[in-house]
């Protein structure tokens, strides 16, 4: 926090607490587990607390946020469990089609299973991704800007465009294994 | 434009970030690339399914209160190594962390009494049928679009019901065999949110008339503004120029949705609720 009275830091703290639904659904997400998504918005929230006087008035605070909770989730979460994905979107080139896939996506096939797909499907594919995909995925859901995505992932913001186009291409991928 | 350049604009395309002149330039791609065309229709169908049927998962309340009760005793909270590291001196690092603690407590208090009374109002009210209805008119729509709406075409209801058998995990209970007032058309496997649903299609003169049928535990029933018809108790709404009467029987839910006027809807229903 640079400067600034108690009013604005009254409005800060109401703000960070709209936040705390958004927070836990990227949390549930990156952990996979209910028990391990409180506990990473329970420690981002003390983080946020303790380093509350960083934050710059008139910035993202949400921003800001998500990226304390990425950055705790990397740091204790990462490596532990429940990463099924090794590496980042940026070495992954599984999601470019193969012949055999491409002649799948030419026909009507995908549209008439991306019409149809459930919330447990899509659920369960997007936890198949990688770490960075979720991100990217879900930090655009939540209507970050591709800079505000940057500043929470730390990357620039060309990388941000071509990491959510590969995130998603591998989505649909991954979709195509719910295919009846 | 290449194909490779057309693809990196299709979703700043979709939200209205293209200049006039790029959009008419990808427009342009568009018309003459199937290839382009079917992945700007796959990505657009797969934003709908991640905000549309992705499920969410809010924070528990109970986490909520924990971290009000934790904060207003003053206890420490952890003290985990900070993201970056502060710049400020400790002390007005305390002091700041006082005032936003102070900020703070009153507001989650605030939120959790408002998390804790807005589920018993919606309990009381039941006002969470603008979402089904929504969804309603929405598989009504994808239906009147589909270039293959109907999986089965009639030869009657005894033709009909069966070939679901195997195709869903419920029975549909639909009686009603169709009349020449409201012929069965046929019926196709639909969703409904989060769930498959049986979906019959009658006529009504040149309308069409959906009536979809699926489990209706965990859905956000209406209770009010309920309206007594025959033996059951409907909510009858117009939406986007299509009536639409959502009900439930036992364990099932079902929706009736058309741009046919509400005497007839209604009347349709009032076949369909005798029969079964």
């Amino acid at each position: 926090m640079t400067g600034g009275g108690g009013r604005e830091e009254d409005a800060l703290g109401r703000e960070a607490l709209a936040y705390a639904d958004a927070l836990h659904n990227l949390a549930r997400y990156l952990t996979g587990h209910a028990s391990d998504a409180e506990d990473l918005v329970q420690e981002t929230y003390a983080r946020a607390l303790s380093a509350a006087h960083q934050f710059t008035p008139g910035t993202n605070l949400k921003a800001w946020l998500f990226r304390i909770l990425r950055n705790t989730f990397l740091s204790h979460h990462r490596h532990e469990r429940h990463n099924p994905t090794v590496g980042g979107l940026d070495t992954v080139v599984a999601v470019a089609p193969s012949p055999e896939s491409a002649r799948w996506l030419r026909g009507d096939v995908e549209l008439d299973r991306l019409r149809k797909v459930v919330g447990e499907e899509i659920e369960r594919a997007l936890e198949s991704l990688s770490e960075e995909a979720r991100t990217v995925i879900l930090l655009d859901l939540e209507g970050l800007t591709e800079v505000e995505v940057a500043q929470v992932v730390g990357c620039a913001v060309g990388t941000v465009k071509s990491r959510l186009a590969r995130a998603r291409a591998a989505l649909r991928e991954k979709l195509r294994d719910y295919a009846p | 434009m290449t194909c490779e350049e057309a693809r990196a604009l299709l979703l700043d395309a979709r939200r209205g970030r293209l200049s006039a002149g790029m959009q008419a330039a990808l427009d342009a791609h568009l018309a003459g690339c199937a290839a382009c065309a079917h992945e700007n229709a796959a990505d657009a169908l797969l934003g709908e399914a991640l905000e549309g049927r992705l499920p969410q998962h809010a924070a528990p309340l109970a986490l909520k209160r924990r971290l009000a009760a934790s904060w207003s005793a003053g206890d420490a909270l952890p003290s985990p190594p900070p993201v970056a590291r502060p710049t400020a001196p400790s002390s007005a690092r305390a002091a700041w962390g006082a005032r936003w603690r102070r900020a703070v407590v009153p507001a989650l208090a605030a939120a959790v009494l408002v998390l804790a009374l807005v589920p018993l109002y919606y309990r009381q009210a039941g006002d969470g049928g603008a979402g089904m209805v929504t969804e309603a008119v929405n598989d009504h729509l994808r239906l009147l679009t589909a270039q293959h709406p109907l999986d089965i075409e009639s030869g009657g209801i005894h033709q009909v019901k069966p070939w679901f058998e195997g195709r869903l995990d419920f029975a549909p209970v639909v009686r009603f065999e169709g009349d020449a007032d409201f012929p069965l058309r046929g019926g196709a496997i639909g969703y409904y949110l989060d769930r498959k649903a049986a979906v019959f299609v009658f006529n009504r003169r040149l309308h069409v008339v959906t009536l979809l049928v699926f489990p209706a535990q965990g859905l956000p029933w209406p209770r009010r503004g309920l309206e007594r018809i025959g033996p059951v108790e409907a909510q009858v709404t117009a939406s986007r120029g299509f009536n639409t009467i959502l009900w439930r029987e036992g364990d099932l839910g079902y929706a009736l949705v058309s741009d046919v006027d509400r005497t007839d809807l209604l009347a349709l229903l009032g076949k369909l609720a005798a029969s079964s």
